[in-house]
């Protein structure tokens, strides 16, 4: 009897096992451009890992397809980061040196970000980043063998600083998650909104444990000055819980809320988001309308049965601006790569954007609305009447940049 | 601040406190009676959370029958999984030392998670409040969520229901004499094993239910069940390990607690518990309720 249930331990630990060694890689055939995509696959990445990937496999079949590039057929390799600094950088270091990848993909975490940004700088291969979205990579954590197609946490904070000072709002309160990306957030908003509005007054910071899903004791707190708009840097499913939580306080009543709605958020939260809160999304599919991302969502409608989240057009971006810098080079060598990114014009399925030379930021802008139901997607609320901001608007400028670029050296 | 706003305050926090004691007072039941600190508790509610999701996608609408249903179905599945645990592992251990029983309940929790990661993925979940819950009470003048008075009122009547259980029938006198005097009670040709079976499903019955709530209450996702276990071992620290009263009292405490000095303390609230829990382990390190070890 005991050894029977060794043997079912046994078994359920092999599965378990089995699961996490699946994406271990296949031998390196010798005329590929192996993509390393440091990925954060576990714990509460897996929603944005699913998309990510389901976007990478699809351009790469595409490309494949194709002819490759430059006559070389491309491929990926995983390795999972766990959402853990330490654990990103070694599995860089791994994609790299035993599995010889010629180019890294970013993972979804800021902090993995920056690890995995080091290890890309020490062997010199070129990482882009899709999804996190800290600042400081392109600033103070600047190396040149990187380059970024999300808008970032400057560029959030500034936006939403923007977008509620045009509007007639005096009183503003902020919530969001006690960590990096919560407070570079609220940084840029609140330096932003005292440029703008001179008379607006941030009544409120309310800081939350990240992962908290329980807000009965934070929401009572944030209302107490009754704040006439609310910023908070909530994400996915914490946002989503926040939400549901806020409604029967009588926030949406009393207040405007501004936050990340993202594609997965919005399914998540599905129908029991409610209706006319502003928000914004990194790269909302149904409000950009150009023939690419037409024929990108269709594609991967087909493939997946799903629509393609933020993570995941942006994911396909970053690979649109990085094979066109290799056809560009004519090279898979990181520095001739690196030089033909610098300035590299590029069809995303946002548009037309460039790579900004001297932080290696790609102009992508943030899109802004007002949820509402739509009858295209039946289960879930969306933004209605999104309007880009161009990143023009609020991304640092040139010297800004350097100025940060040059305090870190 | 006004009066009303810090009654306001104690009053969300009480409800708080309520949820907290639901899970954590199975977790102390069967540490009193099975003399085993079960860590995975914690997993056990975050499965009794999953399974709430996937019976209420099967069930259309958002109305109180169907929530009532999830209540009624989850806590007895949950607790019939606690069967096949307490028979399949737990029973081996009883005789061990701590930290085998803490190996054998760790390990569970690695692979209670995984085995949850494998069947609803790591997306977050969310769950409708029947409509009826969804709303909120005026409570002066500020608005408290239908649903936290909803879990404010389920709160005693587990609380009473458990102490009817065991201080008015004859199982609980049974339950109570295993806690006691288990070789007594074992000479007197009452089966001790299949007690500790019976009380295992009920700190499983109860971690169900406090899953199911908390699914309707906030998003589920496979972060909640490590979360849910470290504050319950605060609860049982504080109010003695086997002591239901004191699972009650430590859980108010901890609710009230965080929820109230986020006025004063801000972020700073969240060192509240764990300031207790060091002050009780200090003065009383056998908790408020509890009695020292044997």
């Amino acid at each position: 009897m005991k050894r029977n249930n060794l043997a079912v331990l046994i078994v359920v630990f092999c599965l378990i096992l089995a699961g996490g060694m699946i994406n271990s890689g296949e031998v390196a055939a010798s005329e590929t451009i192996r993509l390393g995509f440091v990925a954060d696959i576990s714990g509460v990445g897996a929603t944005f890992y699913k998309g990510q990937k389901a976007a990478v496999d699809l351009f790469i079949e595409e490309a494949n397809a194709a002819g490759g590039v430059l006559g070389k057929k491309l491929e990926v390799i995983v390795r999972d980061a766990q959402l853990k600094p330490d654990i990103g950088a070694n599995m860089a270091r791994e994609l790299i040196l035993s599995e010889k990848c010629d180019f890294l993909i970013g993972p979804t975490s800021s902090a993995v970000a920056l690890a995995a940004t080091k290890v890309a700088q020490e062997f010199k291969k070129i990482i882009y980043f899709h999804t996190s979205n800290t600042e400081a990579l392109t600033t103070t954590d600047f190396q040149p063998y990187m380059f970024q197609v999300v808008p970032n946490t400057g560029e959030e904070g500034r936006g939403a600083a923007l977008f509620m000072s045009q509007r007639p709002y005096k009183r503003y309160a902020y919530i969001g998650p006690d960590y990096a990306y919560g407070h570079d957030q609220f940084k840029a908003f609140k330096g932003e909104l005292g440029k703008l509005k001179a008379d607006a007054e941030l009544q409120e910071i309310v800081w939350v444990k990240l992962g908290e899903t329980n807000f009965s004791p934070y929401i009572p707190i944030l209302m107490s000055k009754n704040p006439e708009a609310i910023f908070s840097s909530f994400w996915g499913g914490q946002l989503s819980s926040f939400v549901k939580q806020a409604k029967p306080y009588g926030v949406f009543n009393k207040a405007a809320l501004y936050s990340l709605f993202d594609l997965d958020m919005l399914r998540v939260t599905g129908m029991d988001m409610p209706e006319g809160l502003l928000g914004y999304s990194r790269c909302p599919f149904y409000a950009i309308d150009n023939p690419e991302m037409k024929a990108f969502v269709k594609k991967y409608y087909d493939k997946n049965k799903e629509w393609p989240a933020d993570w995941a057009a942006m994911a396909y971006d970053g690979l649109i601006a990085l094979t066109d810098a290799i056809k560009k080079a004519n090279s898979t060598d990181s520095d001739q790569v690196v030089k033909a990114l610098e300035g590299l014009k590029f069809k995303s399925l946002r548009g037309e954007r460039y790579i900004r030379p001297e932080d290696h930021m790609a102009n992508v802008g943030i899109y802004v609305g007002v949820t509402a139901k739509n009858p295209d997607f039946k289960d879930f609320l969306v933004l209605k009447d999104v309007v880009e901001v161009p990143a023009e608007k609020i991304l640092l400028s040139v010297e800004e940049v350097k100025k940060l670029q040059a305090e870190k050296k | 601040m006004s009066a009303e706003y810090y009654l306001f305050m104690l009053i969300n926090g009480l409800s708080q406190g309520m949820l907290l004691f639901i899970v954590a007072s199975g977790l102390s039941l069967v540490f009193g009676v099975l003399r085993v600190i079960n860590f995975a508790h914690g997993s056990i509610y975050m499965i009794g959370a999953f399974v709430a999701y996937s019976l209420s996608t099967l069930l259309t609408g958002t109305s109180l029958a169907s929530f009532l249903l999830l209540l009624l179905v989850v806590p007895p599945a949950i607790a019939l999984l606690g069967f096949v645990l307490e028979v399949s592992l737990f029973r081996r251990v009883y005789r061990e030392e701590h930290l085998l029983q803490l190996l054998l309940t760790y390990a569970l929790v690695l692979i209670l998670d995984n085995v949850v990661r494998m069947i609803w993925g790591g997306d977050p979940r969310n769950v409708a409040r029947p409509e009826i819950l969804a709303g909120s009470v005026d409570l002066m003048g500020m608005a408290l969520p239908t649903y936290n008075v909803f879990i404010l009122l389920v709160g005693p009547v587990i609380a009473l229901g458990l102490w009817l259980l065991l201080y008015r029938t004859r199982a609980g006198n049974v339950i109570r004499a295993a806690v006691s005097y288990p070789d007594i009670l074992g000479a007197l040709g009452v089966n001790v094993s299949w007690v500790m079976t019976a009380t295992f499903m009920l700190g499983c019955w109860l971690a169900g239910l406090g899953g199911v709530l908390v699914a309707a209450l906030a998003n589920v996702d496979l972060s909640i069940g490590m979360e849910k276990i470290i504050e319950c071992f605060a609860v049982v620290v504080i109010g003695g390990l086997g002591s239901v009263g004191g699972a009650l009292l430590g859980s108010l405490i901890i609710g009230v607690g965080i929820t109230f000095f986020q006025l004063p303390f801000g972020r700073w609230a969240l060192v509240f518990p764990y300031f207790v829990m060091a002050l009780v382990l200090i003065i009383r390190p056998w908790g408020l309720f509890g009695r020292p070890e044997r």
